[in-house]
């Protein structure tokens, strides 16, 4: 009996040490920010060295790259998953783990896929701050959403910041009403998931053109207490326009604190002038173009109850019914023939046919 | 004596691009003193016992010295002595309104024209990047962190003072490129990008670390810079979101800010045919505001193919707040001036594009609180000007990420950040702050002095804790 303990005891002290021998390696192999993390066992937060945790990851790329020109620059901004929703639609998971940790529904990031590519903001649609990831879904509709769906997993995004813009507010909503149309689903889910959260009734009415367009259902459905699927064309879900779910559900009594709209400016427009008749606070999320998106350059502006308001620092959430919409499509509409033109181009350059 | 003073009472002038030629194209149009040139206008100073030159220069380079080295052929010793008191030479001896500084005072000027002290600097800051091969020497470090926020004139001015003094500077910067206003709002034309690239490296070499993509005041606070260990922090976020006029029209498609504007074509190259970023190509642009922004406007339109761009300024040619330099090459390169003219209305077409503008005529009344004669409208002199781009150019009002996520960081009512005069500190102890987020939009050199006044502060500052 008492031999038996022994050997048993020496088998755990030999496995210990052989942890111990691992634990060594692991230590050795990491990067010297890695290791103050290691030691200190500090939180994340207080002991970050930017500067550090970049030049390790470069000078690890400059290892890995193998003389791989430009290779040791893409440090940053890693694409981890790659899908497509939808023909058009894509969505990208991305390593920023500072921009994880503060980012929160509402607010935005700008990204460059290449040198030299035009800066596009897109809405937040998701984050993880435990592994340090940013969810962005993403429309193709000129030549840099097309430079961005062309890096596939692994590759580096050039530029990627945030979080921009106000976040949301969210907290002491009880019923809340998130219209989301077409790719701006992207954007309401993350706030209806905070909603969620946050232990408020979410009603989420998603409007598509047809059912190949649909984005986002299981996710909505996770986080909603009530989900009304629309389509343009009846191919899946009802048929009909958002606003006449929207409608129905108010006049089948739902009482709501908010309405939060999200998606194309004539659809916020419209579910506006329909709140505004029943006189429930609606919110719109506005993205117009934009260039640097940290107030600088003013290319963003819209008139807000006669105000003129700037959607990157003071949005790009806005009161609904204050919102001059008819300025925005108009403002909307000023490189449209650029865009055309690029996105030609570009599909001649990677040899696609224009969608 | 060792040679001969040059009593010229003209300044040597300056090589530049044919304006016919240039306003078709972005490269620089000074092309900078031959050696021969700078030699011969060097020896035009003085010398003079009082120097009243290095008092009117925001950061006093002694102005008399260095050009003695030139006029003695030293060009490496001349660089030495600017150098101790500026960071960014070839950048300063560029865009400085020299004639309201140095040149101004100078004693060559009262019968005649002043010495060419900007040109003689761009002249010895160039020379120096052309000819010498030391490498920057990498500085002991005393172990202190400090963080520098925005990489424009200030902040890099901070950042290679302290970098130099031991400390190690991460400056982090909001856009994808450094250089703050030296790459998104002066022009290529003006102030080549290779040469700010050139100081950047500089800094680089000597530790500097420059983290882009990085927003301070969203991905970090200030308070979170302190958590990791930075001990002072300066803030030279700069100017920031443009004004506008707030007259009718002014959301219509063709109006830009400056800002836009210079942003699209500098930063984003748009003005490439191969850029990814879009600009309005224009036949006829009118530009509001007189100062150098505006004529960094107006310039590049032409250089985008318009056929007429106006200046339209409310006050008259005299009172034209632009670099004198600017407005001359402006109007060579055929910029209209529309002076004592003022915006009323931007007028659209159905397509909800900019078709003009109705502007009315102003007169110069009393002298207001600036100085300045007040214009006063004209009555009945209301007219239209027909245009299809219109840029705003009326200056900005400082960025509001920094102070409105800072608690405790006091700014005045038109959100400039208040620091002390001496030093750039502001009402948080360990964070100082410079450039146009103090002052409201001003020049590159002011930013550069208030770089280094925080940097001596700075300095002081930790050594005393």
């Amino acid at each position: 009996m008492y031999m038996k303990l022994f050997n048993k005891v020496t088998d755990m002290i030999e496995e210990l040490i052989e942890v111990q021998r691992l634990v060594e390696d692991i230590y050795l192999e990491s990067s010297e920010s890695e290791q103050i993390w290691l030691e200190s066992g500090q939180e994340f937060s207080k002991t970050i060295d930017i500067a550090k945790w970049a030049k390790d990851r470069y000078n690890r790329n400059v290892e890995d790259s193998q003389g791989d020109p430009g290779k040791e620059f893409a440090f940053m901004y890693q694409i981890v998953k790659k899908e497509h929703l939808n023909p058009t639609v894509g969505k990208m998971v991305v390593e920023a783990p500072l921009i994880a940790k503060k980012a929160e529904p509402g607010q935005f990031i700008i990204f460059r896929a290449k040198e030299d590519s035009e800066r596009i903001p897109l809405t937040i649609a998701d984050y993880d701050r435990e592994a340090g990831t940013i969810t962005i879904i993403y429309q193709i509709v000129g030549a840099g959403t097309m430079e961005l769906d062309s890096l596939n997993e692994g590759e580096c995004i050039h530029d990627f910041v945030g979080p921009l813009g106000t976040a949301s507010h969210l907290d002491g909503l009880k019923k809340v009403a998130v219209v989301g149309g077409g790719v701006g689903c992207a954007i309401a889910y993350p706030v209806a998931k905070k909603l969620h959260e946050l232990g408020a009734e979410v009603h989420a009415i998603v409007g598509f053109r047809n059912k190949d367009l649909v984005i986002l259902e299981d996710e909505f459905k996770a986080v909603s207490d009530k989900l009304c699927m629309m389509t343009d064309d009846g191919s899946y879900g009802e048929k009909g326009v958002v606003t006449a779910a929207l409608e129905k559900l108010i006049n089948d009594g739902n009482q709501y604190d908010e309405v939060i709209a999200i998606g194309p400016l004539i659809m916020m427009k419209f579910v506006c002038q329909l709140t505004k008749k029943y006189n429930i606070k609606t919110v719109v999320s506005m993205n117009p173009i934009m260039i640097d998106g940290t107030g600088m350059c003013g290319g963003c502006r819209l008139t807000v109850g006669g105000e003129t308001k700037f959607a990157c620092v003071d949005g790009p959430d806005f009161d609904g019914h204050l919102v001059d919409f008819d300025e925005a499509m108009h403002r909307g509409t000023m490189y449209r023939d650029f865009e055309q033109h690029a996105r030609e181009a570009e599909c001649n350059l990677l040899k696609k046919e224009v969608k | 004596m060792a040679f001969q003073r040059n009593m010229d009472l003209k300044k040597c002038p300056m090589p530049s691009q044919d304006p016919n030629v240039r306003n078709h194209n972005f490269d620089e149009v000074a092309l900078g003193y031959t050696y021969d040139m700078a030699v011969s206008e060097a020896r035009r100073c003085l010398n003079c016992k009082n120097k009243p030159c290095v008092s009117a220069c925001p950061v006093a380079i002694d102005i008399p010295a260095f050009i003695e080295r030139v006029t003695n052929e030293d060009m490496e010793g001349a660089f030495e002595i600017i150098s101790r008191s500026s960071s960014l030479p070839a950048v300063c001896g560029r865009v400085c309104p020299q004639e309201n500084q140095c040149e101004g005072k100078c004693v060559r000027g009262i019968k005649g024209e002043p010495v060419g002290i900007g040109r003689l600097e761009r002249f010895v800051a160039d020379w120096h990047r052309e000819h010498s091969k030391e490498a920057p020497k990498m500085p002991v470090q005393n172990g202190h962190k400090v963080a520098i926020i925005g990489a424009g004139p200030s902040g890099l001015t901070a950042a290679g003072d302290l970098a130099k003094m031991g400390y190690k500077v991460t400056v982090f910067e909001a856009l994808h490129l450094a250089g703050g206003v030296l790459v998104y709002g002066i022009p290529e034309f003006r102030l080549p990008k290779a040469i700010v690239q050139q100081e950047i490296d500089n800094l680089k070499a000597i530790g500097v670390d420059i983290e882009t993509n990085m927003v301070i005041g969203k991905i970090l606070t200030i308070d979170e810079l302190f958590e990791m260990g930075y001990e002072a922090i300066f803030v030279g976020s700069g100017a920031g979101l443009p004004r506008f006029m707030g007259i009718p029209g002014e959301s219509l498609k063709g109006v830009y800010s400056a800002n836009e504007y210079l942003t699209r074509i500098n930063l984003m190259k748009a003005y490439r045919p191969d850029s990814h970023t879009p600009i309005k190509h224009s036949k006829n642009v009118a530009v509001v505001g007189g100062g150098n922004v505006a004529m960094d406007a107006a310039r590049c339109a032409k250089r985008m193919g318009a056929e007429n761009v106006y200046i339209v300024y409310r006050r008259g040619m005299e009172e034209l707040p632009a670099r004198k330099e600017e407005v001359e090459h402006a109007m060579e390169e055929g910029i209209i001036f529309k002076t004592l003219t003022n915006p009323v209305e931007v007028l659209g077409d159905a397509d909800g594009m900019v078709r003009g503008m109705k502007c009315v005529e102003m007169e110069l009344g009393e002298p207001d609180a600036s100085g300045r004669r007040r214009p006063i409208v004209k009555e009945g002199s209301e007219f239209e000007l027909e245009c299809d781009t219109m840029i705003m150019s009326i200056g900005t009002s400082p960025n509001p990420l920094i102070r409105s996520t800072t608690p405790g960081l006091d700014a005045n009512k038109h959100g400039c950040i208040i620091t002390e005069e001496e030093t750039g500190l502001t009402s948080r102890k360990g964070v100082y702050a410079g450039g146009d987020a103090v002052t409201g939009a001003a020049t590159v050199i002011l930013a550069i002095g208030a770089g280094k006044q925080a940097a001596k502060a700075i300095d002081e500052y930790i050594k005393s804790k």
